[in-house]
């Protein structure tokens, strides 16, 4: 057939003006370079002053030293405690969004109504409500006779803590979901429905993965933040940094040392988690890059 | 023209945007192998006619029938969704802006409908899926994304990816309107060879040139009817209404130039 590609493959004559793009390319590189170690050159001399100024007031960084492991230990409970939940909060917000955007009033009354309430709430009682609310409403239920069903209803403190950070950032990543799907162009649709797909064919296969790969971004973030919220979990006796890091304080009322040790741990755990959201993130655009 | 052969009847067409009445009772058919080009001012509903006959647009009343599947409408009435599905497995569409799926390479945008929808093996539908792209001579670029093709590569491929479903007709909505000049003639180029080979198409399209050189038989349409319908000598030579004459006037002009 007499059609031809517009393009034509680079040919093999070098750019005569090719040292001049390379060096203004390795200026940029430099310049970039030198921000990035006044940036850090700022972080230095901030994190400085304030040990330096710390250490005046009789901080012991030594009991940092002796004590860290304990409250290390506690890295891989927030951890594991965050990766459920957020997982549990994803397909939460999943079919939220599904449901907000739906035409059916039943759907659409649930989702809005779960949306509405966990928004309008504290987390620190939706993990009340949970852990001390549920069972006992539990407990009426084992007297009404419907023993099986009333146990179901006394969580553990790990159960209720994985259940009220996943209600509750579902709920707010719910409205992430539906931003994400409204976002897709509706010639995407069309173009799928055209080719006989139905509208669960559609979603499935051409709304979603152009949706999350938009989202993943706010996705990335919520998990960031996840991360320090369920230190809010330390108030059922979960052993993570939060917890621990409390519980030795109170033991040598070293309170400045154990939690900025708990901050540090934190502050460790966010960066890393941005190094590997910013990753994904980069791997997802693959598609869309020239 | 003897309807009993008719491929696609589109019988007393009606659709509503509101209060506005787009499509005010337009009946055609379409016999196989033929091609037939809607032409028409924006907003004249030659594009709307195009997308109700897909079920795109939910036509207000009136009967479309495709290849012996027959969806009447009526105010009130719900569509059939199951009926509408099996028109549209019938139909291939190319829409003015292409609208493939970029996070799917060119191949995948072909093959989706194969793999998803007829449920074809995928070794199958990806030796039918290149068999497409070479036919729209891209099959070079089988592995490349849509943001890195030309707008009249996007074009073709959008067009395999309609042909590989193997519909009984195709349909165009205005698919060089949103191409660069220097890109339309590859993606005309494509829709002539089509229209060789014996393949039933509707076109919508503001290329007088293309609708002169390949269009069995065409349609002018204004403000949601047909006015004049017949071949391109007929029309364009001897249009009989007055609205086809002033349409046509200033574009033959252009054509000349």
């Amino acid at each position: 057939m007499a059609v031809d590609s517009l393009y034509s493959p680079p040919s093999g004559a070098p750019d005569p003006d090719l040292q001049m793009g390379l060096e203004l390319m390795a200026h940029q590189r430099r310049a970039q370079l030198i921000r990035l170690l006044k940036t850090a050159a700022v972080w230095t001399v901030l994190v400085g002053l304030m040990t330096a100024f710390l250490l005046q007031l009789k901080f012991d960084p030594a009991y940092i030293f002796q004590h860290y492991q304990i409250v290390l230990e506690g890295v891989p409970v927030t951890i594991g405690v965050s990766l459920v939940s957020i997982l549990f909060a994803t397909i939460l917000a999943l079919f939220g969004a599904l449901g907000r955007l739906s035409n059916n009033s039943i759907a659409q009354g649930v989702s809005s109504l779960y949306v509405s309430v966990i928004r309008g709430t504290p987390l620190l009682i939706q993990i009340y409500v949970i852990y001390l609310g549920l069972p006992q409403i539990g407990q009426q239920l084992v007297a009404a006779g419907y023993p099986t069903l009333g146990n179901m209803f006394t969580l553990s403190a790990l159960q209720s803590g994985i259940l009220a950070l996943s209600l509750n950032y579902g709920a707010y990543m719910t409205e992430i979901f539906r931003a994400g799907i409204q976002s897709i162009a509706y010639g995407q649709r069309e173009a799928a429905v055209s080719i006989g797909m139905t509208p669960w064919q559609t979603l499935r296969r051409i709304i979603l993965p152009q949706a999350v790969r938009i989202i993943i971004p706010d996705i990335g973030n919520q998990f960031i933040a996840m991360q320090k919220d369920s230190a809010l979990v330390s108030i059922m006796g979960i052993w993570e940094i939060t917890y621990r890091a409390n519980r030795f304080a109170r033991k040598d009322t070293k309170f400045m040392e154990m939690f900025l040790l708990a901050a540090a741990l934190y502050w460790i755990l966010t960066i890393i988690s941005s190094w590997l959201e910013n990753r994904l993130e980069r791997r997802l655009a693959h598609a869309y890059e020239r | 023209m003897n309807d009993d052969t008719a491929l696609i009847r589109v019988d007393k067409l009606h659709k509503w945007f509101g209060m506005l009445h787009v499509l005010k009772g337009v009946s055609f058919s379409v016999q196989p192998k033929e091609v037939l080009v809607l032409i028409g001012r924006s907003g004249s509903g030659k594009s709307t006619l195009l997308r109700c006959i897909n079920f795109l647009e939910e036509p207000s009343a009136g009967t479309i029938t495709v290849g012996g599947v027959s969806v009447t409408m009526a105010p009130g009435q719900r569509l059939d969704h199951r009926k509408a599905l099996a028109i549209r497995l019938q139909t291939g569409m190319v829409f003015q802006e292409f609208n493939l799926f970029p996070h799917m390479t060119a191949l995948g945008n072909v093959i989706e409908g194969l793999v998803t929808v007829r449920k074809m093996p995928r070794d199958q539908a990806i030796a039918l899926g290149e068999k497409y792209l070479e036919k729209v001579g891209l099959l070079d670029k089988r592995d490349v994304h849509p943001i890195r093709l030309s707008g009249g590569q996007k074009q073709r491929v959008a067009i395999a990816r309609a042909l590989a479903m193997e519909p009984k007709v195709m349909l165009f909505d205005e698919p060089t309107s949103a191409l660069d000049p220097e890109l339309i003639g590859e993606v005309l180029d494509v829709m002539k060879q089509l229209a060789l080979e014996g393949t039933t198409m509707i076109v919508v399209t503001h290329e007088m040139g293309f609708a002169s050189d390949v269009a069995d038989r065409i349609i002018y349409m204004d403000q949601g009817e047909i006015v004049e319908e017949g071949t391109p000598e007929q029309i364009f030579s001897s249009p009989k209404d007055e609205r086809t004459q002033t349409f046509l006037k200033p574009l033959l002009r252009l054509q000349h130039l």
